[in-house]
């Protein structure tokens, strides 16, 4: 089949990142901010619930993914499968989760509904009974995907690579044990939620049509507590013991392919590279036409995807490089990881390369601000890692004026070959 | 509501258009009807590889991805039993190059040996990873084949042995492409904030001016209705037994797809359904007790998935979900479970709005369905579902004689 007539291409517009402003915050009468999101096309609100209440915090291992866990288990007033009832019956979607930082709970609502999930939202939030045979059931399943997880070479993968980064003796280095189910107990998860689960501890986003439409009902459920007492969150400080570089090999007896991980502690959020170091990545293997991507998956075909990625934790941050190949072809994937690496730190980027990915960067901002409920979750990122309210047109313009010379100079500084740990978990 | 604009040109492309000026962005949606089930048994798992090799470059454009960064989009694919569908998301000021992009594949794909060797290679590890190298990864291969005897469902989209990839030669590949990339087998749906005159002009620029070819007649073997219960048994190295039961039940655009769907939502949709509930909570047998349609357009199956809970018979856990099964077949379901599943029916679709990708593809889908106005008449057909046809559909579905089991079983040490 052959096209009739030939054509020009048509022109390519040069994308622009559009609105990044981070938006007005409103207060309720004791002090807690809410964001305000508007301009939604469907009657629906989207509110979040933000508790620096991350694993950050515990002190007992996996006591604030418990806390968050069990939010829906059980409350004061209503049994778990009453609460759980009432809520679905309005059609809100819940979800919740904990991080590494903070932990939340997102309620999808109709309009019309607001007010009576806005209620169930207080009543798991703040009045959660911990009833021992839910926590025991929550435990039972925990323990179940945990065992499963340990055959999955990306997990295993996973944990080894923070171990290395960060030691095993905080939240972010700590790998999981069997043991660690065992030692975890209803008292301390319900310590771990009265300490963080508290109004002076939280921030409210609300995304969607009319988002004002909710600071009455909000200010009615949530401002009865500790008045005035908000304040900016702490952030707790770790000892950091990152293992010398090198391979760290983890045996996963059966697995027919292995897990790949070559990486470098990197720098957090606040340093001046951090940004730069993002646009780096982005050509080393941040996307489908990436260095990684076209030798490793679409020349050599050793894998179905290999991807870089620079992030940070609070006080430390990373550089890693992730991927899955068959066992006998990791050495090689290694070898040309490396010579993908050393090409960057010899030979400065074309100007058309880095044209891709400063357009590339702009579209993804654009759809990070496309419409309230994409933009609630960007103002998210933005403040559960204290970047500042203008990270975002700080970054635009990151992104439009690094040079190929400091891209270069980022690779000889951040991405040394030699000293990187060379994570495998496969099998033998 | 969802307001659009069809418009189909001479070669048969069908071209739906759908305004929506609360982004900056437009997806273009493109759908070719086909799919595994268009697949030769032998040769198994080619509308999945076509899916990577139309990445591969075509004509005109050496790189696909470049464009498509360059005028800041993104885009991706996903090909299943029924259709393969590509779709770009990109600033609604670029739309032009997404259609450029789009009917350039249409028309000249770079099929080279290169390109082929190295994507056989790619899905290969697709294959690996996906199925092989996760824990319960090749359950649903090995349900297709349980269920299904005569119809292509039996493969999954990857298929049904890898060395029917390893093996795919270029001829063969060439004329697949021939047959199914073509105007005639394909729709365009457009949604964003691109205004419909501009999309159809667009379209038939960069479409128009493609030859035309008679769609594809398609005449698949139907699967014969199931006479009795088929169970399979089979060890793996995994920490919990897994049980599967599937039942045959209708397609896509049958009364029972609907009345089933809302009747799965009720019974494991959210955390207060009838299986969380009781085979979780209250009885204690799962970890996860989980049932939903496969969804496919021609017959598909509803399939019951739970984990169990350790130390838990299997023949125990079968049981209690049987009786579940069973009292749906002979009591109604209460007025409260009809209304929640409405309410959570209503935000659901309402979310799915919010994104005009979602939109492009469902606007595409009805209208393979035969109409893209069933985006707005579905509601209805949810809506309208009675306590009494729940009782009729499950008592004709959930029968042993239509069951097919799958026992998934911890290897014994």
């Amino acid at each position: 089949m052959k096209r009739l007539t030939v054509k020009e291409p048509p022109v390519i517009i040069t994308p622009s990142a559009g609105d990044t402003v981070f938006p007005e915050t409103a207060r309720l009468s004791n002090g807690v901010p809410v964001y305000l999101l508007g301009k939604g096309a469907v009657d629906l609100l989207r509110i979040e619930f933000v508790f620096n209440a991350g694993q950050s915090m515990e002190k007992v291992h996996m006591a604030a993914s418990t806390a968050n866990a069990m939010l829906t288990e059980g409350t004061t007033k209503h049994d778990a499968v009453t609460i759980n009832d009432l809520i679905d019956s309005t059609g809100a979607m819940l979800n919740h989760t904990a991080e590494k930082e903070t932990a939340s709970l997102v309620m999808i609502t109709l309009s019309r509904k607001l007010e009576e999930v806005t209620a169930l939202a207080e009543e798991v939030l703040f009045h959660p009974s911990f009833p021992e045979t839910e926590f025991r059931m929550l435990i039972d399943k925990r323990v179940q995907s945990f065992l499963t997880s340990r055959q999955k070479t990306s997990v295993i993968g996973r944990e080894e690579f923070y171990r290395a980064l960060c030691g095993n003796d905080n939240p972010y280095g700590r790998v999981t044990k069997l043991d660690d189910y065992r030692a975890l107990t209803t008292s301390a998860t319900a310590e771990f939620h009265s300490l963080f689960y508290k109004p002076d501890n939280m921030y409210i986003t609300v995304a969607g049509h009319d988002p004002e439409q909710a600071l009455p009902v909000l200010e009615k459920y949530f401002s009865g507590y500790g008045t005035g007492t908000w304040h900016e969150p702490e952030i707790p400080r770790f000892v950091f013991e990152t293992a010398r570089p090198g391979r760290i090999f983890s045996e996963v007896s059966n697995s027919v392919q292995s897990a790949v991980r070559l990486g470098w502690k990197g720098i957090t959020r606040d340093h001046p590279d951090y940004q730069g170091l993002q646009v780096a990545s982005m050509i080393l293997g941040g996307y489908f036409g990436s260095r990684l991507m076209r030798n490793i998956r679409e020349e050599k075909g050793y894998t179905y995807g290999i991807n870089s990625l620079v992030g940070a934790f609070h006080g430390i941050g990373y550089i890693v490089i992730i991927t899955e190949v068959a066992n006998g072809y990791r050495e090689e994937t290694i070898r040309e990881i490396k010579k993908e690496i050393n090409g960057l730190c010899m030979n400065e980027v074309s100007s058309d390369e880095l044209n891709i990915v400063r357009n590339h960067f702009m579209g993804e901002i654009a759809r990070m601000f496309d419409g309230p409920f994409n933009r609630a979750e960007t103002i998210r990122s933005i403040i559960d890692y204290n970047c500042g309210h203008d990270y975002f047109s700080r970054f635009v313009d990151t992104v439009k004026t690094i040079t190929p010379g400091k891209i270069k100079e980022l690779f000889n500084t951040y991405f040394i070959v030699d000293n990187a740990f060379e994570i495998i978990a496969g099998a033998k | 509501m969802i307001e659009f604009e069809r418009h189909i040109l001479a070669n048969g492309l069908k071209v739906i258009a759908h305004y929506d000026d609360s982004t900056p962005m437009v997806t273009t949606n493109l759908l070719y009807d086909t799919g595994s089930r268009d697949e030769d048994p032998e040769a198994t798992g080619f509308a999945h590889l076509f899916e990577h090799l139309m990445f591969e470059g075509s004509d005109h454009v050496p790189v696909f991805d470049t464009p498509v960064m360059l005028a800041g989009g993104e885009n991706n694919a996903f090909t299943n039993n029924d259709i393969t569908n590509y779709y770009i998301t990109l600033p609604a000021n670029n739309l032009e190059i997404a259609l450029w992009l789009e009917s350039d594949r249409m028309v000249g794909l770079d099929l080279s040996e290169d390109r082929l060797k190295n994507q056989k290679s790619v899905v290969t590890e697709e294959f690996r990873q996906r199925y092989l190298n996760q824990p319960y990864g090749d359950l649903l291969l090995l349900l297709r084949p349980l269920a299904y005897k005569v119809h292509p469902y039996m493969w999954s989209a990857i298929g049904k042995d890898i060395s029917h990839i390893e093996k795919a030669g270029s001829d063969r590949v060439r004329q697949f492409y021939q047959k199914h990339y073509t105007p005639s087998s394909a729709i365009l749906s457009i949604a964003g904030s691109s205004k419909p005159e501009d999309v159809f002009r667009m379209a038939e620029k960069w479409f128009g001016d493609l030859p035309s070819s008679e769609k594809v007649v398609r005449l698949l073997p139907q699967e014969p209705p199931q006479k009795e219960r088929r169970e399979v048994t089979v060890y793996r190295d995994v920490p919990a037994a897994q049980l599967i039961m599937a039942f045959h039940t209708g397609g896509r655009e049958s009364r029972d797809f609907y009345i089933l769907d809302l009747l799965t939502d009720i019974l494991s949709g959210c955390d207060s359904g009838r299986f969380p509930s009781l085979l979780v909570r209250k009885m204690e047998l799962f970890s996860e007790a989980d049932i939903y349609l496969s969804g496919e357009i021609d017959p598909g199956l509803v399939i019951f998935s739970g984990r169990l809970k350790n130390g838990t018979d299997i023949r125990k856990a079968e049981a209690a979900v049987i009786n579940e099964l069973n009292t749906l077949a002979s009591e109604p379901v209460t007025a409260a479970e009809l209304d929640k599943a409405r309410n959570r029916y209503e935000s659901i679709r309402l979310l799915s709005y919010l994104s005009a990708s979602n939109k492009a593809f469902n606007l595409a889908f009805h209208e393979l369905l035969g109409d893209a106005n069933g985006i707005n008449t579905e509601i209805e057909r949810y809506m309208s579902v009675t306590a009494g046809e729940i009782i009729d559909s499950s008592s004709r579905t959930f029968t042993p004689e239509n069951c097919n089991v799958i026992y998934y079983l911890p290897e014994t040490k």
